[in-house]
């Protein structure tokens, strides 16, 4: 890969709106297409640019949180301390890529959150990723408490997200089972 | 431990620029790049890689990943991998590998589930037996050594990685 590991927003900023509306559930932030330099000599997308993507998605959330530029330069974020990855399916390049975002829980400094990978086209599940985010002073470089108008949103997304279904991935640790070895 | 028993070791990179996120700071998916390089020695060393592929047709597809992030990287650094081979069966391979800084902080640490495919037909399928007996050799090697406390264990709020580290 030579292209630096961050791709630009797809749309302008847009923050949650804080009168009370109920946040999408799940909420759909972020597509985008395969891009040639993601993709292996198979031509199919490679490992890391899943995170790349699930990462890309995970920013879009940010801003619709109010987690932008502005409030990085202010000291704080929000840094990733765990991803799980399921593959579905592999993706080539110039496929449609959807993502979809499911807050599972949150806390005052840590957010549990579950993405989806779609066919833009045809809606195959491509991949998930189930993230643990911590809240950070970055200039101490230690975990903070968020601030309270972002655990009021966060809790309006909560609110609205609760109501989706638990995936059966979430939580699953990874092991090879040698019960039903039909695959 | 035996003496002579230890983690896969060879690969060895500095972090690159462009590697690096709007923070200077190692992105994601460059933690994945590093880990998934030194997963691919590993299967390089078991003649499992692209020439495997080239030749059988078949190849190792990663089903799953779980990374825990645990430190900063920035430009220049030298990170290291030591990776140990969990468990087999004739089609899957479980890996764990864990990334050093220069200075011996572990960066990051990920545990990986492969599956083996026969491209040509898009599905599941076994190892042949002698690539198999090799991975059960080094299967077998590497159960001498310790086991991390997390290895198996799935995110959630109640694990007690999350917490204030």
């Amino acid at each position: 890969m030579t292209d630096r590991a961050v791709t630009p927003p797809a749309s302008p900023s847009s923050e949650s709106p804080d009168d009370g509306t109920p946040a999408d559930a799940p909420l759909r932030l972020h597509q985008s297409l395969v891009l040639p330099q993601w993709v292996d000599y198979n031509g199919h997308m490679t490992e890391s640019c899943y995170l790349l993507v699930f990462g890309d998605n995970a920013d879009a959330f940010f801003r619709f949180l109010g987690v932008d530029d502005a409030y990085r330069d202010a000291g704080h974020s929000l840094y990733t301390v765990e991803t799980h990855l399921h593959h579905r399916r592999e993706v080539g390049e110039g496929e449609p890529l959807a993502l979809s975002l499911q807050l599972l829980d949150h806390d005052h400094k840590r957010l549990h959150i579950f993405h989806e990978m779609r066919h833009g086209r045809t809606g195959d599940l491509v991949a998930t990723a189930e993230q643990m985010l911590v809240h950070v002073d970055m200039l101490r470089g230690r975990s903070t408490e968020l601030p309270t108008h972002l655990v009021e949103r966060l809790d309006l997304i909560r609110a609205s997200h609760v109501r989706l279904p638990r995936p059966d991935v979430v939580g699953r640790p990874m092991a090879i089972r040698h019960t039903h070895d039909t695959a | 431990m035996r003496e002579d028993v230890a983690p896969f070791v060879t690969y060895r990179a500095e972090v690159r620029r462009e590697w690096l996120d709007y923070n200077e700071h190692m992105h994601d998916a460059s933690y994945g790049i590093a880990l998934s390089d030194a997963n691919e020695a590993v299967f390089a060393a078991l003649d499992l890689s692209a020439d495997y592929r080239a030749e059988t047709g078949a190849a190792y597809y990663t089903v799953q990943s779980h990374i825990r992030f645990l430190a900063e990287c920035r430009l220049g650094h030298v990170l290291t991998a030591r990776t140990i081979m969990v468990s087999a069966d004739p089609k899957r391979i479980r890996l764990y590998t864990e990334l050093q800084r220069d200075d011996e902080q572990t960066v990051a640490t990920g545990e990986f589930l492969y599956l083996h495919v026969d491209t040509t037909r898009g599905r599941a399928a076994p190892l042949d037996e002698e690539r198999y007996a090799r991975v059960q050799r080094l299967v077998a090697a590497h159960g001498s050594l310790p086991r991390p406390d997390h290895l198996g264990l799935g995110i959630g709020p109640e694990y007690p990685g999350t917490g204030d580290a």
